[in-house]
């Protein structure tokens, strides 16, 4: 499903990733810790195709890294959900709107976007909440609304980088048992994270990661 | 593509005052080439009105019989430059001197007793010759004819070479301005889009991690640029034709007014705004 071989990725500043080989299989939860600046984020942006490793390669759901092209990058995205520490979420959209641009960016009818919208809506508890505006929301909302818009495509693994990192405990467990309940249904999750204490309460595979390096 | 133009209208309605900062920007900008449009075009037309009126004329020896005139006439109507010919015969002259000096009374021809006005060729020059250079050499190819002296080829030669030397200083002023407004509206146009760039760059890369193409991120940027070149364009054009009526500037004949630079105005608008999206988009997306 994902599978990362021997893949290096090199920056200008000299940091970057050396010779990472990880699968995700479908339906599997995995947790991929290290410290800041390890090269968490990097593993996420060489599967959603941000950056191409320049040794080794990435697999994405029938796409390869080695010979991918410039224009199938989109498709590939738009089998992945991503949800950031920040949400990013579009200011100027309500609820509704926000979750809604995923689909509209891939051509969907308009019946099913309002269908899928409301579903993926249903499944983050915030269908009544859909025409407010994200500033009228509050930070575990608003990462609700991202992991809404995550999973309206259906994809098959979703890419969670820190997404509780500006949450408090109470709603950082709303989130997870939220993600748990997607990753029973079927979708991967790679969620990347420093937070160990959230890590070693619970059961699920766990990757570390160091300097770029070291991955087990 | 709904959601494509869509979007497109809505980064416009949503910019606000970046996009009327923009439309504006477009506005101004076609205004002044509208206005240096029409300088041009009229400069043009003034110039080729002047050029048009060059003529030589070529007096004729009273001695000259018919088949003499009718001679010199072929030979002139075959040089290189030549365009038309007219006879003017002496009596002819003498109707045309009258009419022009119709307001004096006293009448020479009838104190002399006789005619002293010689009879003449008029000729015109083709375009291409209209110029000192060209209407030199067709007056020495007419100089150089039998029975014909330089002295009886007439063209005012200074008043030619003082107009292409005036002619040449005003397309070079207008052109250099010319070029100073079209590129400063150009960077105007892109640095605008830039500015949009940057206000949308947290969609346009939100747009990117869920999966929309190149086509479906520039595509509303260029729709945006484009509308605002248009808007623009129709402002400039309004504010023109406002300003050239108020002013009743359109002085017939001289400084004329064709619907086309209208047309030509909405044209540059768009052409502006999409060059400038163009532009601004490839370097900063």
């Amino acid at each position: 499903m994902v599978k990362i071989c021997k893949a290096s990725l090199k920056y200008a500043s000299g940091d970057g990733l050396d010779r990472i080989s990880l699968e995700v299989r479908s339906g599997e939860f995995v947790y991929l810790v290290g410290p800041t600046g390890a090269g968490k984020s990097s593993v996420l942006k060489m599967i959603y195709m941000d950056a191409l490793p320049s040794e080794g390669y990435v697999t994405v759901g029938g796409y390869d890294s080695r010979d991918i092209s410039d224009n199938e990058i989109p498709f590939v995205r738009r089998k992945i959900g991503i949800v950031f520490q920040d949400f990013k979420l579009l200011e100027d959209r309500d609820v509704f709107e926000n979750v809604a641009f995923a689909l509209r960016v891939t051509g969907a009818r308009r019946k099913d976007i309002k269908r899928k919208t409301l579903r993926a809506l249903g499944e983050v508890s915030l269908p009544h909440k859909s025409r407010k505006m994200p500033h009228e929301l509050s930070g575990g909302e608003q990462q609700r609304v991202a992991i809404a818009r995550a999973i309206v495509n259906d994809p098959f693994i979703l890419l969670a980088d820190e997404p509780t990192g500006n949450l408090d405990p109470k709603t950082t467990i709303q989130i997870m048992n939220i993600l748990d309940r997607l990753s029973t249904r079927g979708t991967a999750i790679l969620m990347a994270t420093h937070n160990y204490e959230l890590v070693n309460s619970s059961v699920k595979r766990v990757v570390s990661i160091k300097n770029g390096t070291t991955l087990n | 593509m709904l959601f494509v133009l869509g979007e497109g209208l809505s980064g416009l309605l949503k910019s606000r005052l970046s996009g009327l900062m923009a439309v504006i920007t477009i506005a101004v900008s076609s205004i002044l080439i509208g206005i240096f449009l029409i300088i041009t075009a009229n400069l043009s037309y003034l110039v080729e009105n002047l050029r048009g009126r060059v003529e030589l004329e070529v007096f004729l020896d009273d001695s000259f019989n018919e088949e003499k005139i009718e001679t010199l006439s072929t030979q002139i109507r075959a040089i290189h430059g030549v365009q038309t010919l007219t006879f003017i015969s002496k009596e002819t002259a003498v109707l045309a001197y009258r009419d022009l000096f119709k307001e004096q009374k006293d009448d020479y021809f009838d104190a002399l007793g006789y005619n002293p006005l010689p009879a003449s060729f008029r000729v015109t020059l083709k375009e291409s010759y209209r110029t000192s250079t060209g209407a030199d050499s067709v007056f020495n190819s007419i100089s150089s004819l039998a029975d014909i002296n330089e002295d009886d080829v007439v063209y005012r030669r200074e008043f030619l070479v003082l107009m292409e030397r005036y002619i040449r200083i005003a397309i070079t002023i207008d052109f250099l301005v010319g070029s100073i407004v079209c590129l400063s509206a150009l960077l105007l146009v892109s640095n605008n889009i830039r500015l949009i760039i940057i206000s949308k760059r947290r969609a346009i890369e939100t747009m990117k991690l869920v999966g929309a193409t190149r086509f479906l991120i520039r595509m509303p940027l260029y729709i945006q640029g484009t509308l605002q070149g248009l808007i623009g364009g129709l402002l400039a054009t309004v504010f023109l034709y406002g300003l050239l009526k108020l002013s009743a500037i359109e002085i017939a004949g001289l400084i004329s007014v064709n619907w086309q630079i209208y047309i030509l105005l909405i044209t540059l608008g768009v052409l502006l705004g999409v060059t400038g999206s163009f532009s601004a988009i490839r370097r900063y997306l």
